[in-house]
């Protein structure tokens, strides 16, 4: 009997046709197409190399079609990601246009997002907290052109952690000499999440919706000379810019520990008046465009000082009994009924000895 | 029918009886005993599991003592596992867990599970983070650093809880800031030295910073626990 080859093997699998067929197709093809298939079967194991993937597009094999765009991709990232980086590094204008064609789930494609240096993170906080700063056309320059993530992130899970650590050791200090043990409240953290980001998300979402519904219908003959005037950002620089804006509630709310009543709403005003200006005045191309630019500009600043507020409402003013009401539910009532009858009692020595 | 029968025959008489390999995974950890070409000089299918067993525990020790003492940078990186931060999750999560008692003086410290999503997901967050301005290190890799420099803030929790044990003074709240601050201080200089160099300098700033607040939050749950 004589010993078949591997070939004489795979034609004789052939006959019972399905799944085993599809080896003996393909064997040639790896043959061909420059001698690196070396599994069996392996389209994956020869098309990753890119030298015969273009052999095997030609065959109209999805599988294959899927390798060869995974692979071109994966040569366009290789080839595209480092030079945006050094690029952005050089000259500061970034180069987010590049990583357009970028599939959004590999993470090259969120680069673009975290494509800053050291000193552009600190120039934009600066920028958010400092009138008058920055140019004309920062919107459109600066932060239109390479708008990040990274700032607007960290910023604000600072401000959440800063305000949750700065809350807890105000009323540690409020109540550090009532002889009451104190107890940190981790559930701080969670409520300055909560608003933090929603303020964060949301505000420049319904922001930007805004903006698109009341853009200005815009003449022919007007539209060359206010161009350079008049911008509408786009969604991810409006989130850029409002994480920035938070930035000066970080130092403020380390500040807000020191219990005078008085500085405490001085640092709120001047914080939200500060930040506030800045953001009218990095918007300012964009409200141009807008209809109802007056009522944006009211609503933006008065979020801004409503925020801040609120931070030093809930998070530095509320006495123990309103700070633990969330977590034990039977706390409240009796913390009530406490002060209540000590209000009483107080009265009615008062009363006592008024009548004596 | 014949045909099949040959089939089977000359499979069994084909001339490459022996099936010999090697099976070596990629990415496996072999601390103390790893050859310059990266296979394994012991075999784990004929030691016993004892041997097994100790090799990764003594893996473990290794990676405690260099986070303790952060000189040597490569054997943390090349070789990562994640059993020493779940041990130091775990032990963390479990003592800084609030008490769960109705009355009014029940503190609200974080619950469990806080703890332990704050260690898990900060540390993957923090290593997102460095992914995306550019590092060259695995995602699991800076996991297991972070999770591994989590050992001076646990060690500080520890020393916090025996000092807790006494009285609650001025001074004895004192020793506690200053333990806290020193693990705190110690970790993320560990971690560091670990991952300072796998960032490009003009964002070593952007990547440490994460790192810092990371450690920072930790160590303020370790301090205020009471």
């Amino acid at each position: 009997m004589e010993t078949p080859t591997a070939d004489d093997l795979l034609q004789f699998r052939d006959y019972s046709g399905g799944a085993p067929a599809q080896i003996n197709v393909n064997s040639p093809t790896h043959a061909t197409g420059g001698g690196s298939g070396s599994g069996s079967g392996g389209a994956g194991g020869g098309g990753a190399i890119g030298g015969n993937t273009n052999a095997q597009r030609q065959r109209g094999d999805p599988l294959a079609d899927l390798i060869y765009d995974m692979s071109t991709s994966a040569q366009t990232l290789a080839g595209g990601g480092v030079p945006n980086a050094q690029n952005a590094s050089l000259d500061g204008s970034g180069a987010g246009g590049g990583g357009s064609k970028l599939s959004f789930l590999t993470i090259e494609y969120y680069q673009q997002f975290f494509n800053v240096d050291t000193y552009m993170v600190l120039e934009r906080i600066a920028n958010s907290m400092i009138p008058k700063r920055a140019a004309g056309n920062y919107l459109r320059m600066n932060i239109g052109e390479n708008p990040d993530l990274y700032g607007p992130f960290w910023i604000t899970v600072t401000l959440i952690f800063s305000i949750a650590i700065s809350g807890n050791i105000a009323s540690y200090l409020q109540q550090a000499n009532d002889g009451y043990r104190w107890h940190y409240n981790f559930h701080l953290v969670s409520y300055a999440a909560t608003c933090i980001f929603l303020y964060a998300n949301i505000l420049p979402a319904i922001l930007w919706a805004l903006f698109k519904y009341s853009l200005k219908p815009v003449d022919a003959a007007e539209a060359v000379e206010t161009d350079s005037a008049s911008y509408t950002p786009t969604l991810l620089s409006l989130m850029c810019i409002y994480g920035y804006s938070l930035a000066i509630y970080i130092p403020v709310s380390i500040l807000w520990v020191i219990n005078i009543s008085l500085l405490q709403w001085l640092l709120v005003i001047t914080a939200a008046l500060l930040s506030g200006t800045v953001l009218i005045a990095v918007l300012t191309p964009a409200l141009r465009n807008s209809q109802f630019s007056l009522f944006l500009i009211i609503g933006i600043l008065s979020a801004h000082i409503v925020l801040a507020a609120g931070f030093l409402l809930y998070f530095f003013h509320s006495p123990p009994e309103v700070v633990s009401s969330g977590y034990p539910p039977a706390a409240p009532p009796a913390a009530a009924l406490k002060t209540v009858t000590d209000a009483a009692v107080n009265a009615g020595v008062v009363a006592g000895n008024q009548t004596h | 029918m014949d045909s099949k029968l040959d089939m089977f025959e000359d499979v069994n008489t084909s001339p490459a009886p022996s099936l010999e390999g090697e099976m070596s995974i990629p990415g496996k950890r072999m601390t103390t005993t790893t050859s310059p070409g990266g296979v394994p000089d012991y075999n784990t299918l004929d030691e016993p599991i004892r041997e097994t067993v100790l090799r990764d525990i003594r893996a473990v020790g290794v990676k405690f003592y260099h986070v303790l003492y952060p000189k040597e940078k490569s054997s943390l990186l090349r070789d990562w596992d994640l059993w020493g931060p779940l041990v130091l999750c775990t032990f963390m999560a479990t003592i800084l867990q609030g008490s769960s008692s109705a009355d009014s003086m029940a503190d609200n410290g974080p619950e469990f599970a806080q703890v332990f999503v704050i260690v898990w997901i900060g540390a993957a967050i923090v290593t997102l983070n460095s992914k995306l301005l550019g590092g060259n290190i695995s995602f699991f890799q800076s996991v297991c650093v972070l999770g591994y420099c989590l050992t001076p803030v646990a060690i500080s929790l520890i020393v916090c809880r025996v000092i807790l044990l006494a009285a609650h003074t001025t001074f004895l709240f004192f020793l506690r800031f200053v333990t806290t601050t020193m693990g705190f201080a110690w970790a993320t200089y560990a971690s560091f030295v670990f991952l300072g160099q796998s960032q490009p300098p003009h964002r070593k700033p952007l990547a440490v910073y994460p790192i810092f607040l990371f450690f920072f939050i930790i160590s303020w749950l370790v301090l205020s626990h009471n």
